[in-house]
């Protein structure tokens, strides 16, 4: 009995160093296809960028341009943009080939291999969903609280922060889903967290804006009452009846105010 | 794209023989009453001279019995809103008929032209002939609370980088040499496209930049022209966000210029024998924009916080918690504040949208620290233009926190 067990072990064991010791020269030949394709990528830009600097790119390219490129790129020089998009396609480039050279090295009919390999390329694009759903998060976020501050709206920072979660809560979702973990679980946790947060987010504006509501249906249904009495009127002016607890409903003093 | 102005053949000649002065008068669109009255306004202005007039209205009028005035329509090459500035498209049309004219002088006239005096239309025009100057901007006679944008960021801004004197450089209203025309023209051609209209030209910046004479006539009264977006947010961000560009444009020229700067004392007796305008006789109601100032220091701090230094936002912080009646925002709080957001909108350090849009309510808050100050209210009462000639020498004396910032942004800044 004791043997038995023993055996099991080992032989356990065995195979699990087996199978350690043909998965560890997929992964170094992953790192080594990264490492020299970085080393590529970062001497083709350096070469790339004094070539582009030696031929003034740069001047050459203001000169020309129809489209304001300059902007979207680092330190507003095109040149650093193009050597920097040729050091990141080569850094994708050793991803690739490192990953397929993992691939390689195991047996079609490895287990592993058939469930490492597509969760690898599903953890890379959840991160990259989550990535961008954070930089959009606060994106929206701060436009939200800036708009809102500007326009005087005493919920400004629940709106800001309202949208964040609204785009997080999405995001999280959608990453867990991508990676297929919790099934159907976050399927119900998503849309009670996001029908929560809609929920709250209406009621909190409904409640604070009811007033500017009902003066609203009263001025409509005034106008619909008497039809002789309905002139055209600008849509700020609309705006300003209703409003009351805004400011567009005060007499502001900057209406004397020229800023421009 | 943009394309090439086209002339109306049947042009209005009513020369009486005069020799032609070389002046083309541009007009932008104007209604029908104003347009004669601009007219009227010119032949006066020009009695004795033979000028060429181009307008883009189509419909011809009946031109004052004794102008020397030659009447040209143009179809613009692009057709943009008209707003309360100049477009990049009326410079560009304009130097291009100024080209095919062979002029050597131009008066660019902006929207509500009619209510320039011709006195002030005959300044600008004598000082643009050529031998004079390159650049002519008209000094308005505006209430102390127009133009307050161009008072508390344009003017001070623009004297400190650019060395110039000119106290509105977002003129309605220029008069350029020809070689002025063909630098607005080479600058208006990048934002010609359509999707550029928003784009604004300043011919002050660039002037200084090309080394060009620039000179600030007296213009008198005018009516300012409504902006083009009613909202302050957006037409704040447009004029900030397209001046502090240029500025990141023109980086390599004000860090080296070196412009021999009036002391503070000669700065502010300038403005003593300047004819200011009255003070507002009574107090101003602020409440408004000093409301708007504490809603947004409790919610934008977090935003400021990546914009300004600790110094600044402890400013900010005690002057949250001013009364009404005390407030007073410090001439080196708001230069600080102006120049780390210039430094914010190079380096991007948030988007600029963003930074922009959190520009508003701290402008808003010197407006009104700006009336309380000149309302005469308050024992320290000054004058509105001496404060502002005060607040221009502030940031003349600041600069080298600006320039020393650009070039090592990454410097600890207490």
């Amino acid at each position: 009995m004791g043997q038995q067990i023993v055996f099991a072990l080992r032989d356990s064991m065995h195979r699990v160093l087996i199978k350690l010791a043909s998965f560890l020269p997929g992964l170094l030949a992953l790192l080594v296809a990264v490492v020299i394709l970085t080393a590529v990528g970062a001497l083709l830009a350096l070469i790339l960028r004094r070539i582009l600097t030696a031929v003034k790119f740069d001047e050459r390219f203001a000169r020309n341009q129809t489209v304001n490129v300059a902007d979207w790129s680092p330190r507003h020089s095109p040149s650093v943009l193009v050597a920097r998009t040729v050091f990141w396609a080569c850094v994708i480039l050793g991803f690739i080939i490192g990953i397929s050279a993992l691939d390689a090295s195991y047996a079609g009919n490895s287990q592993i291999a058939a469930i490492l390999i597509p969760y690898l390329t599903h953890s890379v694009g959840a991160i990259l969903i989550l990535l961008a759903g954070t930089v959009i998060a606060r994106f929206l976020s701060r436009s939200v609280l800036i708009g809102a501050v500007n326009l005087q709206f005493q919920y400004a920072r629940l709106l800001s922060l309202g949208v964040k979660w609204l785009v997080l809560v999405l995001t999280i979702a959608m990453v867990l889903d991508h990676l297929e973990i919790g099934g159907t679980i976050v399927d119900l946790a998503f849309g009670i967290l996001f029908g929560g947060i809609v929920l709250t987010l209406s009621l909190a504006i409904g409640l604070g804006s009811r007033d500017l509501v009902s003066r609203s249906l009263e001025k409509n249904a005034g106008r619909s009452a008497d039809p002789r009495t309905a002139t055209h009127t600008a849509p700020e002016n609309d705006l300003a009846d209703i409003l009351p607890r805004t400011a567009a409903s005060q007499p502001k003093p900057s209406e004397t105010l020229r800023h421009f | 794209m943009a394309t090439l102005p086209t002339i109306s053949e049947n042009a209005i000649l009513s020369s009486h023989g005069l020799a032609p002065s070389g002046l083309l008068v541009s007009l932008t669109p104007l209604s029908g009453e104003a347009f004669e009255a601009t007219l009227a306004n010119l032949a006066l202005a020009f009695a004795d001279r033979d000028f060429l007039v181009i307008t883009p209205n189509a419909t011809f009028t009946t031109l004052p019995a004794s102008a020397h005035i030659r009447l040209t329509t143009y179809t613009p090459s692009t057709i943009v809103p008209s707003g309360c500035v100049l477009t990049p498209t009326e410079f560009l049309d304009t130097c291009k008929l100024m080209q095919e004219h062979a002029s050597t002088a131009c008066l660019l006239l902006g929207p509500e032209a009619q209510s320039l005096a011709p006195e002030a239309l005959c300044a600008l025009a004598e000082a643009a002939v050529p031998g004079n100057a390159d650049l002519v901007t008209p000094r308005y006679s505006l209430g102390p609370r127009d133009g307050l944008v161009n008072s508390a960021i344009l003017y001070p801004v623009a004297r400190a980088l650019f060395g110039t004197r000119s106290r509105y450089p977002m003129a309605i209203d220029l008069a350029f040499s020809s070689r002025m025309a063909e630098r607005l023209a080479a600058c208006a051609q990048k934002f010609a496209a359509p999707n550029q209209s928003a784009t604004l030209i300043w011919p002050v910046a660039e002037a200084a930049a090309a080394g060009f004479s620039i000179v600030e006539v007296p213009a008198g009264a005018r009516t300012l022209p409504p902006p083009a977006a009613a909202d302050l947010n957006t037409m704040l961000a447009q004029v900030a966000g397209s001046f502090f560009a240029d500025i990141d444009a023109k980086a390599s020229f004000w860090q080296r210029a070196r412009f021999a700067y009036p002391t503070r004392t000669a700065a502010v007796a300038r403005a003593e024998i300047t004819p200011v305008q009255p003070a507002t006789p009574e107090t101003p109601d602020v409440q408004h924009m000093l409301d708007s100032f504490r809603h947004a220091y409790t919610n934008l701090q977090e935003i400021w916080s990546l914009v300004l230094p600790p110094n600044s936002l402890l400013g900010l912080k005690k002057l949250s918690l001013l009364p009404p009646a005390a407030f007073r925002m410090p001439d080196s709080l708001w230069v600080r504040i102006v120049y780390d957001f210039i430094l914010a909108y190079r380096l991007r350090t948030i988007n600029r949208g963003h930074l922009l849009g959190a520009l508003t309510p701290l402008y808003l808050a010197w407006v009104a620290s700006h009336l309380l100050l000149t309302s005469g209210a308050r024992p320290e009462t000054t004058a509105p233009e001496k404060h502002i000639e005060s607040l221009a020498a502030a940031f003349e004396i600041d600069k080298p926190y600006l320039v020393s910032r650009w070039r090592w942004p990454d410097r600890f800044n207490p």
